[in-house]
């Protein structure tokens, strides 16, 4: 095999782990690795990574894959060498990683490609049956999910735009337009500040004491993705999932059934503090930012220590510009913020609010948009 | 390993940068190559620096643009010099200059103020370092922008027609992950990802960059600051700071830790108060006590 077929092959043992490496990326790879030495293991490894733009969560995997690859050049090798045949790179001959990186794929694509090897989506949201809510209940929730979607996040970039309203003088296109008139001013061109794009975070439990709550947080979950095209999902319970890749505009009626087929038998209790812990570890640098709403959905209700929680709702909160919790307990008269979880997170959270049916989110939009 | 990359890393050590061989490799291939190289990392880990060793290197002039959150074209590319622009119109009226061809002098080159992207697609002997730094603190929208003049490094001025680079420049771009970069972008771009430095590496750094430093005390701080990352810290130490309080214990005449300095000094490392509360006192001595007994025994 030539240095193409290799890269190619090894790219798409990445893509099948769920690392992203585009047909430009291999394209990189080859040219970068004729610029390399061969023969030399860390030099090898450092250009692929570099060529092929292997982020820093992904690096385990690409590890993991790059072993593999070159242990088996090795042993093609030594087998040639045992024959006498021309010494080569070891990129220059394994054999051994299509076969080995396909079975290890098939194991894992079975179970999804996900972030968490051994847990679909499909696995973290019980099976629940749609049929309980009416076309016209779930019309009418999406508007007003929508509508919360755009309140939760929104806000004014820092970006001038120009305008016909009020704002700042633009000097610029005031100049540009007095060109006309012989250098005259006549009219100031003004500037605003732009309406940004909404971008949020939501994280959703789906444990066994959410149970009851699943089917109108999936809807919740579907609008706000729609609402915001630039909305992270994760769903937790014991184990956090992203959900992300499979939640698109377009297959909304696909991933829906996809979600509350579910999986018989399962149940789950929660961790929260280390879900909101593998979150901080794995994604928190690169999505949420000054500009993020972080918005989790749970009741709170932790069976493990919470310590981690507590640290991970700070790590989130000194990074985010605000954090909802919303909490379908709260929906409840019955219910007080008792529950040690709940407590722990309470100091990091900036709106705390019920989210048991759609009054109590209608009542959450005006709250927001004022904040 | 390449000679040419082993040459790259030596002559950074000789500019006073400790450059693992991933670092010389992404110089070596984003040069041969003609692209881009995106460096991210935590703050600190001297991804700034890079690009400032490399000008240097090449005897280039270093031209940065600073990324912040409304940064636009005018600001990164080009602007007209309207005041200038003004005076001239006026007189042209005066002088009777007929609207057209006043219009032809005011928009020519001379009244052009050139933003640091058109700095360096315009030098005229020699390819320029063009650094892009803190790139996720831009809007996406800037970023689009970017990628248009980044893949044919010419820009189009409406008064004055299309403007194309006499030498590309060699383009780094950092970024401190508080958001995340746009796969176009990426695509466009080679990789790099610096992690904090080892424990070797951090050791020849403080001796590169903190002459008073002994074997003894750089070896005792690269030692503590090893275990310091290794706590869940909001914001980890970078090999700036390890250099702040180096020359701060040099400064303090100090050839070894105690737990009494490294408390009073640990607002070189430690910058947010969390994590200050976070590193009760008992659990400071066990990080000073630790790294005393590594070093000395290594």
């Amino acid at each position: 095999m030539d240095l193409v077929a290799h890269v190619a092959v090894f790219s798409r043992a990445l893509r099948e782990r769920g690392v992203r490496a585009s047909l430009s990326d291999e394209a990189d790879a080859v040219a970068a690795l004729v610029l390399s030495d061969l023969m030399d293991r860390n030099e090898v490894r450092s250009t692929l990574k570099i060529a092929l733009k292997i982020r820093r969560r992904d690096a385990e995997t690409f590890d993991e894959l790059f072993a593999l690859l070159w242990a088996s050049g090795d042993a093609a090798r030594r087998g040639r060498e045992a024959k006498g045949s021309r010494r080569d790179g070891p990129l220059k001959n394994f054999g051994g990683l299509p076969g080995a990186a396909a079975a290890e794929t098939e194991r894992q694509s079975l179970e999804g490609p996900s972030d968490v090897v051994g847990y679909s989506p499909e696995a973290m949201l019980r099976k629940k049956p749609f049929d309980e809510c009416t076309e016209r209940d779930l019309a009418q929730m999406e508007r007003l999910l929508s509508r919360l979607a755009l309140a939760l996040a929104t806000r004014k970039s820092r970006r001038l735009v120009p305008t016909r309203g009020r704002g700042r003088v633009d000097p610029r296109r005031s100049l540009r337009r007095a060109v006309a008139t012989d250098g005259e001013i006549l009219r100031l061109a003004r500037r605003t500040r732009a309406i940004e794009e909404p971008r949020l975070v939501v994280l959703c439990d789906t444990s066994g004491s959410m149970d009851r709550h699943v089917r109108f947080l999936l809807a919740f979950l579907l609008s706000l993705k729609k609402a915001a095209r630039r909305t992270e999902l994760f769903a937790f319970n014991t184990s956090l999932v992203r959900l992300t890749p499979w939640v698109t505009p377009s297959k909304i009626a696909a991933t829906l059934d996809r979600m509350s087929a579910g999986v018989p038998g399962w149940s789950g209790g929660t961790q929260i503090g280390a879900c909101l812990a593998a979150f901080v570890e794995r994604y928190l640098d690169e999505m949420v930012g000054a500009s993020t709403v972080v918005v989790i959905v749970s009741d709170g209700l932790d069976r493990g220590d919470t310590g981690p929680l507590a640290a991970a709702m700070r790590a989130i909160h000194s990074r985010a510009r605000r954090v909802v919790w919303l909490n379908p307990l709260l929906g409840d008269p019955r219910y007080e913020p008792t529950a040690r979880g709940m407590a722990a997170a309470l100091p990091y959270v900036d709106v705390f609010a019920p989210a048991h049916n759609l009054e109590s989110l209608e009542k959450l939009v005006p709250r927001l948009s004022a904040a | 390993m390449r000679p040419e990359i082993r040459a790259i890393g030596e002559a950074m050590e000789r500019q006073g940068y400790i450059a693992e061989p991933a670092i010389a490799t992404a110089l070596y291939l984003s040069t041969e190559m003609g692209k881009p190289l995106l460096i991210e990392g935590d703050a600190g880990v001297g991804k700034t620096e890079i690009a400032k060793v490399l000008a240097r290197l090449l005897g280039r002039p270093l031209i940065r643009l600073q990324c912040y959150e409304g940064l636009d074209v005018h600001t990164a590319l080009y602007e007209w010099d309207y005041p200038r622009q003004m005076l001239r119109l006026r007189m042209a009226g005066e002088q009777g200059l007929d609207p057209e061809s006043a219009e032809h002098v005011i928009f020519s080159r001379k009244y052009l103020l050139e933003r640091p992207l058109l700095q360096a697609i315009t030098q005229k002997d020699g390819p320029a370092i063009l650094l892009i730094d803190e790139i996720d603190r831009a809007d996406d929208g800037f970023e689009a922008f970017l990628l248009e003049v980044l893949s044919d490094f010419q820009v189009s001025i409406p008064e004055l027609g299309t403007i194309q680079a006499e030498h590309r420049p060699h383009v780094l771009l950092t970024s401190n992950r508080t958001r995340e970069i746009g796969d176009a972008l990426r695509r466009r771009c080679l990789y790099l990802f610096i992690e904090h430095p080892s424990f070797e590496k951090e050791v020849r750094i403080i001796r590169a960059r903190v002459p008073g430093a002994s074997e003894r005390l750089s070896a005792e701080i690269a030692r503590f600051l090893e275990s310091l990352r290794r706590r869940r810290l909001l914001k980890a130490p970078g090999v700036a700071e390890t250099i702040d309080w180096a020359q701060a214990l040099v400064r303090l005449h100090r050839d070894a830790l105690d737990a009494e300095t490294v408390e009073q000094t640990l607002g070189c490392l430690l910058k947010d108060r969390n994590d200050m509360v976070d590193l009760p006192a008992a659990e400071l001595a066990t990080l000073v006590d630790g790294a005393r007994g590594a070093a000395s025994i290594g």
